[in-house]
């Protein structure tokens, strides 16, 4: 009896559905249209991995990247290789704004040439591992020092590939060489052997940036006899904690022993376990683990986050007096304190007295010898390129073209540095492939936790034997 | 001799099997073949090309192919001297694992039989319970984290984490929790009571429910206080209940992964299998010794899946 009205009030009701979504669907469109377009997205949120190149602090390039290039070079200064109409697959780590940057950067290429992009952005490497083992790779994959090595029967040599070789330092030869044929070309470079610090606050102490080594422990001992503490350290990153130590022994040791003992340890010919390594260990630890010379001692080292740690140093009052980081402090820095100008309120030196710059750097290889392929790496080694990875600010591209390039003063004092730099050597454990690089984060974490050193390092040595085949 | 069967109730040796066969296939794909291919693996190289045992190196210790399981089994120990290894064993992934087992499925398991029983003595006794149900509803990621802000050590300025905030309080030093051997680890395993405890009340209070309320009486008349009702009457009849739920919660403990891998990494002596079996894989690329290490998981495991299936076949043939 009741259920002609249970009926009719369905009937109601969808019906009353039907025509709301009816006008929803009318009027949405227009509303899409004159919305902003979306905010981009901010930085990933703190790097499971050391973001070794982060973001930088460029001016944010806020123009979207399907937009005309507004200072679009000649198209006559690209060369296609005949590439026309053809499309180029990309496999890369980057996301949001640096694959807008990235795209950015190619984009006079693309528009010049009509290449199309078919991108894959992923930040797991079994991604492009697979793809390599079911032999579908991408055409160019960006990527660490330590898949040049592995793919090298893969790769086209970099001699086979129109690259404007005298447009890199030589070094970058010999870092992206496997068995003495040139793989892999460098594009995204930060440096990672500098020292940031508020001039201001040095201004008011009466502090000076320290020359040499020598210099800097002096600084150190001084501030701690003011009541200062020197060193704002921070460990914390995730399964990654421990990297920030594992840079800053390697700058130490850059200092005491030089370039060519660091690349032994890479090459494996230095065991781990020398004794000018445990020195090195053992001056950090003098710092890290002592609450006179770091925030918060040992505790505080292990316990606080690596971006914390930068931040530490600009705080109001100032927690510490210098941190040790990457270029990509600078972004850090400048996020959270818009208010800060640099060069006057943050800025960064040198580790006084390190031989050879500690750096790191994706690489570009090629799995494909296609006339799209060439005529990227055409591109991106040519100093049209270079100027416009510059000009994007897309942390520093190792082609000493882009040097006039750069529009961010941070940037370009950090680039000068880099193509001023005798010669370059690779972080350690990224250079290492197969487990050392976690294994040395694991072992600096435990030692600043009190365990003992000699152990560890008996430990990493086997490790790196066992990794690098000697 | 037993009644005839129909015809039509006869089936052939041949068409049982093809009831069976999607699962069958499904369960040879997914199930079978990476089973066999871990074990094969876990005999190779790192990447799975030629034997382990060619990763011996020349005057070191070597196990031949069994290789991949020496690193499995001992990277983590020093073996200088015994005191040395004793030290480091307890702060190993299976150091670790023995406390683990030993505090969270004690402690899940009587947090959850006490709640069950009190709960049930309450007005409220549904919202209790949801109340202690609740972080089984929280992802694990979303709880590591929230336990690494009530966690957290603060080196400049005010303590945001709970626990220092209260100690602070109190006049009292803040302690680095996570990063201090050996209580970071139990730290953790609070983390890991707190989520399970909820999913053991539930199954032990729908096994209390199952308790006859006539034999309760009977031991109330003759004059058992309620102590001696919990231990000697509910306790022995929900004592198979009470076996599947501590079987249960090793399993679940030895596949502990997401509370180590969000709060401390496995760092600072915390680690476990997971989390090891986790780093060879996908942070080392090291296949052989990952696949080794997750061999020695299942066998860790099977002896207690052995015994919940057997349990759980001994209640079907009671029914």
């Amino acid at each position: 009896m009741k259920k002609p009205f249970v009926w009719l009030s369905l009937l109601l009701v969808l019906a009353l559905t039907l025509s709301a979504c009816g006008t929803a669907a009318t009027t949405e469109p227009p509303a899409v249209e004159t919305q902003p377009p979306a905010v981009e997205p901010s930085e990933p949120p703190a790097a499971t991995e050391p973001p070794v190149e982060e973001t930088t602090e460029a001016p944010v390039e806020t123009e979207a990247p399907t937009e005309p290039a507004t200072e679009e070079p000649v198209a006559g200064e690209i060369d296609c290789f005949g590439a026309e109409g053809t499309s180029v697959s990309l496999l890369y780590q980057w996301s949001g704004l640096e694959e807008e940057n990235l795209t950015n950067i190619l984009q006079p290429l693309l528009d010049a040439c009509d290449i199309t992009l078919e991108v894959e952005s992923t930040r797991d490497q079994a991604i492009l591992d697979t793809r390599v083992q079911a032999n579908n790779p991408p055409d160019i994959a960006f990527w660490n020092i330590a898949q040049l090595e592995q793919y090298a029967d893969l790769l086209v040599a970099i001699d086979d590939l129109p690259v404007a070789q005298e447009n890199y330092a030589d070094f970058w030869r010999e870092l992206g060489s496997i068995d003495g044929t040139w793989y892999g070309l460098p594009v995204k470079a930060d440096v990672k052997s500098i020292i940031w610090y508020s001039p201001v606050a040095f201004e008011a102490f009466g502090y000076t940036v320290p020359e040499t080594w020598d210099d800097l422990e002096a600084l150190v001992e001084q501030m701690v006899a003011d009541g200062n503490t020197p060193w704002s350290m921070g460990f914390e990153s995730g399964d990654a904690t421990g990297w920030t130590g594992t840079d800053f022994i390697q700058d130490i040791l850059l200092v005491t022993q030089g370039p060519n003992f660091v690349q032994g340890l890479i090459d494996g010919t230095v065991a781990y376990n020398d004794p000018a390594v445990a020195e090195a260990y053992e001056l950090y630890g003098r710092w890290a683990r002592d609450e006179a010379y770091t925030v918060g001692g040992a505790q505080g080292t292990l316990s606080t986050g690596f971006n914390d740690a930068i931040l530490a140093v600009f705080a109001d009052p100032p927690l510490a007096m210098m941190v040790k980081q990457s270029g990509f402090a600078g972004g850090t820095i400048a996020e959270t304190y818009p208010a800060l100008v640099y060069g006057v309120d943050y800025d960064f030196f040198q580790v006084p007295g390190v031989q050879g710059l500690q750096g790191g750097t994706d690489w570009m290889m090629a799995f494909s010898d296609s006339p799209a392929v060439q005529a990227v790496f055409a591109y991106l080694s040519s100093e049209t390129g270079a100027r416009r990875w510059a000009e994007v600010g897309f942390d520093i591209t190792p082609n000493l073209a882009g040097a006039e390039g750069y529009t961010n003063e941070s940037l370009a004092k950090r680039a000068d540095m880099l193509y001023n730099a005798a010669t370059l050597v690779a972080d350690v454990g990224d250079a290492i492939p197969g487990g050392f690089g976690s294994a040395e984060f694991r072992a600096v974490t435990d030692f600043v936790n009190g365990a003992d050193l000699q152990p560890l390092l008996d430990n990493l040595a086997e490790i790196q034997a066992q990794n690098t085949g000697q | 001799m037993a009644a005839p069967v129909p015809q039509i109730m006869k089936q052939g040796r041949v068409i049982p099997w093809f009831y069976l066969a999607p699962a069958l296939i499904v369960m040879s794909f997914f199930i079978v073949y990476p089973f066999f291919n871990t074990i094969y693996l876990s005999f190779m190289d790192r990447n799975g090309q030629l034997p382990a045992s060619t990763t011996c190196r020349a005057n070191q210790p070597c196990w031949g192919m069994f290789e991949n399981y020496r690193h499995a089994l001992l990277d983590e120990i020093n073996l200088t001297s015994p005191g040395a290894a004793w030290r480091t064993f307890w702060t190993s992934s299976f150091g670790n694992m023995i406390k683990w087992i030993a505090l969270m499925v004690s402690g899940t398991v009587i947090m959850g039989l006490t709640f069950a029983v009190l709960a049930e003595r309450v007005r409220y006794e549904a919202l209790a319970k949801a109340i202690i149900f609740l972080p089984m509803a929280i992802s694990f990621v979303g709880a590591g984290v929230i336990w690494r802000f009530v966690y957290n050590y603060n080196t400049g300025g005010a303590q945001i984490g709970l626990l220092n905030a209260i100690r602070t309080a109190l006049g009292m030093q803040p302690i680095a929790w996570l990063q201090t051997i050996p209580i970071n680890t139990v730290m953790l395993i609070i983390v890991g009571i707190w989520m399970w405890s909820g999913f053991c009340m539930t199954i032990l209070a729908a096994a209390l429910r199952n308790v006859p309320e006539e034999i309760i009486e009977a031991a109330r008349v003759d004059g058992a206080n309620e102590f001696q009702v919990f231990f000697q009457i509910m306790v022995p009849i929900i004592l198979p209940t009470i076996t599947v739920v501590i079987t249960t919660m090793v399993i679940n403990t030895l596949k502990l992964f997401d509370i180590v891998y969000v709060m401390t990494g496995g760092n600072f002596g915390t680690d476990v299998i997971a989390v090891r079996m986790y780093r060879e894989m996908y942070i080392n690329y090291n296949t052989g010794v990952g696949t080794a290490v997750s061999v020695v998981l299942i066998l860790l495991i099977t002896p207690f899946i052995f015994l919940n299936i057997r349990r759980f076949l001994a209640q079907e043939a009671t029914r």
